[in-house]
């Protein structure tokens, strides 16, 4: 029987004990979100670049974007059949309300209701990319109470609440670990608190961190590499990822007219195209003889920034590039693939593990707070899906291992946090093996781990959390090695 | 398009002013020698250096990533701070002139220790993860900053530019130590970059920056890369109208198109990078400054000289042109004599003014910090026991770490303003009896044409330099970089680890609560600890830091009013003997001396004039 199946059997019988009560409706809900796609919100601090990277990650310019703040009401993204937006208001019912759209952006129609009234806006929107995962915009927070900045972080598993979100993808400026404001960028969520197991730390607007320099991207990846490596960033997110986000948007949203435009500039000489971006006040001023307007050009640099015409117009240099071969580059360039694959790596293949554990976070609450007869036997029931998973046992290991709970060598925590799946939940990822790596090879190591890990639980020496840990190790190599048999 | 002309560094700024200076304390010294006062000579040797190098402190501050490196590269012309798009500086830099470039790391200590280093190895130095930033040398010296000298003719004023740490937000410790160190800059360059409006914090520096240091400017840096720069303009305009700091003027500049201009000796281009502007501002407006302020101390010490000197001669000239009552002015030297040495003894009040206040102010300086460190830890404490430091210690330490600094900042500046009280006050007795000698002396004035420049020791002045002693002593100190190295250093020294929480915990739950009740009590005892032993630590640090500063404030103004004793002591002296001589002298013998006197004193108050003139 799989966790799903497991957990939906735990649901089920909840119902039941609570049929008749207000929260039957909910826990139908919540048994629903099993079926549904991973939900993911994007959150992070006030100008981080939510809207933007998250219009990438749909492939459509949906969510509104502007030089001012601009998002203010929690807003979902789904998958559907047709095109239609819900208000659901804070008091009263949910209902359809008309929508617009600007400049491609979904522009609702909130009928006088004040913004602050509203809880979320769902949009429904037939879109491939929304078919694996649903997404949360978020407003971010510019600034914290006290109260809220001194809530402790709970990083127990089993001790969190629902939350909306299954995972998700924290933007950041680059920051300084001097930076008082370093450990806040994390805490400005209401949609799901910070966790090592279901977080991923976007460095977005990487761009801007090179000052729009070619090398920029190159700068903003050793940026992150540090940010992944420092320890306040581990207890919080899995991987820090840096992103162009506002390339990534209008790579995947290029039109025919933009690249005409690029073009132009790039027949020019390489230092006279220097030359003109020096500044943006040339840009937007000099060479007449481009023939371009100045809302030509000032849509141009709204769309790309210096940077963004600065690598588009030398990539339509080579020879026979196509418009489709520009979006294609400028994807890549932008760290949008990076971040698809991070994704699906650390979220998406590991979607029933994160969906089953928000579904039992939200049990285990309303057995806590409505008992109900029966609560008793439907809370030993959880305990004991939670605790004899396999997966979550891995979650619960790496969270600890994230906190720095568990002291050991470097480099046995290291392969610990491999083998348990903290870096990929494939098998050549927990083995740290070439992808092209064959069968016998995979089995292999993946036997060494089990001797390993094996010999590291018995030792007396190795401190007890090491021993917990060392436990749910072998655990994890003994299921590599029945896969790979099943295999052959 | 852009005409070839050289885009220079910029112009020598003040020179007017400083050049009359120098000519008149060539004067003065010329006529110390004539009178052999080699006591006075030294005095104005003194202010011939500080004239060379007035030291000009303009100080370079911001949040992390502004480009504040950026901008002193591309003011000064060269690449001097490291630049880097992650690593951020991690200690100040002093950039001066120099007749070659060199570059010298500054070693913490009194005075501060200068060991010369590579330029191609500031980099090292200066930058955070350099391997030698912030570090402490086997002989316990603390390595403090970096300096580099360069020969470009914008920093021959005397001009120092200082690049300094990222403030890291409102409340940590480099936003204290930067704060500490515009309290004792000439002027402030505030950098924010176009990306965005000034925040909050950034606009609370910016008020308290303003209320210590005085000459503000607010530069906004990167307008090439963001193309809504004038909108961010006008923004932060309003914003600082709006706070009240509407005479902070603000300044967009390029580094990146100013940094083309200087290499392809493009003028337009330098015009439009903003750096123009920029270089004006900094080197007329606060260098000029700066240079004046130096030519126009200097010119006071001629007047002083010129005083003592004048006043020893008109005594003479009062013995010799009426013999009858030379015996009363013999007798009346006499006891100005014994008056004037008595201003060197340790009884003087002066002497036990500057004593007992040091003494004070030391005691009231260790008691408002204990109090400040005693509300921090209770504070602290409340904070502890009301969450679980496990969870919490993170934002702990950091709150920790800028509750401190600032408490410091606070406890500081209280020492500033106390030292120049004290300081004020020495003066001021000082003043009490050598004024009423000086005055004494010039009593006997006989000359119609000096009558104009009776002397009037100005009380005003006197309280100047006072102060300014005081500030001269607290720049020697380096109190406020200390605190650029000192307190990260310290948290690791105290040894707070992340609080271990046993992975039991993560494996189930039943049966736990009572545990992990008793673990969080043992948690948050041993972050209490924690909390108190790094409290401990500062308060014995920082209370020597300042005992050391007092003292040597104390040194400082000692030495400073026993030289002006025994100059008046000298002048004294010399009065009487001339006085009693004049007595033995035949008629025709005395005429001559007088005549010669009287020319004396008319070169003397020639030169007076003319230094009053520059000294303004």
């Amino acid at each position: 029987m799989t966790l799903l199946d497991r957990t939906r059997g735990v649901l089920q019988r909840a119902a039941l004990a609570y049929r008749g009560t207000p929260h039957e409706a909910r826990l139908v809900a919540t048994a629903a979100r099993l079926d549904a796609p991973l939900r993911v919100a994007v959150a992070g601090r006030v100008k981080s670049g939510k809207s933007t990277l998250l219009n990438a990650l749909v492939g459509e310019r949906l969510a509104p974007t502007d030089a001012g703040e601009c998002t203010r009401i929690v807003t979902w993204y789904a998958d559907g059949h047709t095109y239609r937006v819900v208000l659901h208001p804070k008091t009263g019912e949910p209902r359809q309300v008309p929508f617009h759209r600007e400049d491609g952006a979904v522009e609702v129609d909130l009928g006088g209701m004040p913004p602050e009234d509203v809880d979320q806006l769902t949009v429904t929107w037939p879109s491939q990319a929304l078919r694996t995962v649903t997404l949360i915009d978020t407003p971010g927070i510019g600034s914290l109470s006290e109260a809220v900045s001194r809530r402790a972080w709970e990083v127990l598993a089993a001790e969190e609440d629902e939350t909306p979100a299954d995972a998700v993808l924290y933007l950041m400026r680059h920051l300084h670990s001097g930076d008082v404001e370093f450990l806040r960028a994390f805490q400005d969520t209401e949609v799901s608190r910070p966790n090592p197991v279901n977080a991923i730390g976007v460095l977005s607007r990487a761009d801007e961190i090179g000052v729009g320099r070619p090398d920029s991207m190159s700068s903003a990846r050793r940026i992150a590499a540090r940010l992944s490596a420092d320890p306040l960033v581990r207890r919080v997110v899995q991987t820090v990822v840096p992103m162009a986000g506002l390339l990534a948007e209008t790579a995947v949203t290029l039109t025919e007219t933009e690249v005409g435009h690029l073009r132009r500039i790039a027949t020019q000489p390489p230092r006279t195209v220097e030359g003109l971006l020096l500044s943006t006040d040339r840009f937007l001023e000099q060479m007449p003889e481009l023939g371009l307007t100045s809302m030509e050009r000032q849509h141009l640099l709204d769309r790309f920034g210096v940077f963004g015409i600065r690598l588009a117009s030398t990539l339509l240099r080579r020879d026979g590039i196509t418009a489709t071969d520009l979006s294609r580059d400028l994807v890549a360039r932008s760290g949008l693939d990076e971040l698809n694959g991070v994704l699906s790596s650390l979220f998406y293949r590991r979607r029933d593990v994160l969906k089953s554990r928000s579904a039992l976070l939200a049990l285990d609450r309303l057995l806590h707070e409505h008992p109900v007869p029966g609560s008793v036997a439907l809370s030993g029931e959880l305990e004991e899906v939670t605790a004899s998973a396999h997966p979550f046992n891995e979650l619960r290991v790496l969270s600890a291992l994230r906190a720095g709970w568990v002291a050991g060598k470097p480099e046995v925590l290291a392969d610990l946090e491999h083998l348990i799946g903290g870096t990929g939940t494939a098998v050549h990822e927990r083995l740290r093996l070439d992808p092209e790596a064959g069968l016998p090879e995979r089995t292999a190591a993946a036997g060494q781990a089990l001797a390993r890990w094996q010999r590291r639980a018995e030792n007396p020496m190795t401190p007890h959390e090491l021993v917990v840990a060392a436990r749910v190790a072998i655990r994890s190599c003994e299921g590599l090695l029945a896969d790979l048999a099943a295999v052959r | 398009m852009a005409q070839q002309t050289p885009v220079r560094a910029g112009p020598v700024g003040g020179t007017d002013a400083v050049a009359a200076a120098r000519t008149v304390v060539e004067h003065g010294l010329r006529a110390c020698e004539a009178y052999s006062r080699p006591d006075l000579a030294d005095r104005l040797t003194a202010a011939q250096r500080r004239l060379a190098d007035p030291g000009t402190h303009i100080v370079v501050v911001g949040e992390f990533k502004q480009g504040k490196s950026s901008l002193v590269n591309a003011l000064v012309g060269v690449t001097v701070c490291p630049v880097d798009d992650d690593v951020a500086t991690a200690l100040p830099t002093y950039v001066r002139h120099g007749e070659q470039t060199a570059a010298n790391v500054v070693l913490d200590g009194d005075p501060p220790l200068r060991e010369p280093i590579a330029v191609d190895q500031i980099r090292l130095h200066a930058v955070e993860g350099g391997g030698n930033a912030g570090g402490v040398r086997p002989d316990g010296r603390r390595v403090a900053g970096v300096e580099v000298l360069l020969p470009r003719s914008m920093l021959a004023s005397g001009l120092v530019v200082v690049d300094t740490p990222g403030l890291g937000g409102l409340g940590s410790t480099h936003a204290a130590a930067s704060l500490a160190a515009t309290s004792m800059a000439d002027a402030v360059l505030f950098v924010t970059d176009a990306s965005q409006e000034l925040t909050a914090t950034e606009m609370d520096f910016l008020r308290r920056a303003r209320d210590l240091c005085g000459t503000v400017l607010c530069v906004m840096t990167k307008t090439d890369f963001y193309p809504a720069w004038r909108q961010v303009r006008d923004l932060n305009t309003a914003h600082l109208v709006r706070e009240g700091l509407g005479e902070v003027r603000l300044l967009p500049v390029s580094s990146a198109l100013r940094t083309r201009a200087v290499k392809t000796s493009d003028a337009a281009l330098n015009t439009e990078s903003g750096f123009r502007e920029l270089v004006r501002v900094v080197t007329e407006d606060i260098g000029v400054g700066g240079a004046t302020r130096a030519a126009q101390d200097a010119a006071r010490e001629v007047v002083a000289v010129c005083e003592q000197l004048a006043g020893q001669f008109r005594s003479e000239r009062s013995a010799l042109a009426d013999p009858a009552s030379a015996q009363r002015v013999i007798d009346d030297l006499t006891q100005t004599k014994s008056r004037v040495e008595s201003l060197r003894t340790n009884a003087s009040r002066w002497n036990q003014t500057l004593s007992d206040g040091i003494s004070d102010v030391s005691a009231d300086i260790e008691h408002d910090l204990r109090g400040r460190i005693r509300r921090v830890v209770n504070d602290a404490d409340d904070a502890l026991g009301a969450g679980d430091p496990a969870d919490s210690w993170p934002q702990m330490e950091a709150w920790l770490q800028s509750r401190i600094s600032y408490e410091l900042v606070a406890n500081y500046t209280y020492l500033r303003d106390r030292a120049s009280d004290v300081s004020a006050q020495v003066g001021e007795h000082f003043r009490e009896v050598s004024g009423d000698d000086l005055g004494l002396l010039a009593v006997y004035n006989p000359t119609p044409l000096l009558s104009r420049t009776e002397f009037n020791p100005d009380i005003k002045l006197e309280r100047m330099t006072a102060r300014k002693q005081t500030m001269v002593a607290l720049k020697g100190s380096y109190s406020g970089i200390l605190m650029f190295t000192m307190l990260p250093s310290l948290l690791g020294v105290t040894g707070l680890a992340p609080i271990a929480i046993p992975i039991g915990l993560l494996m189930g739950r039943a049966g736990l609560r009572d545990e992990k009740r008793r673990q969080l009590t043992q948690r948050q005892a041993q972050a209490k600890n924690a909390v108190r032993r790094y409290c401990d630590e500062i308060q014995f640090v920082m209370g020597k830091d300042s005992r050391d500063t007092l003292r040597r404030i104390q040194r400082q103004l000692r030495d400073h009013y026993t030289a002006r004793a025994d100059e008046l002591n000298r002048s004294t002296s010399q009065a009487l003997q001339s006085a009693t001589e004049s007595v033995k002298r035949t008629q025709a013998d005395r005429d001559r001396r007088v005549k010669d006197l009287d020319a004396e004193l008319g070169r003397l108050a020639q030169l007076r004039q003319r230094a009053e003139a520059v000294g303004g």
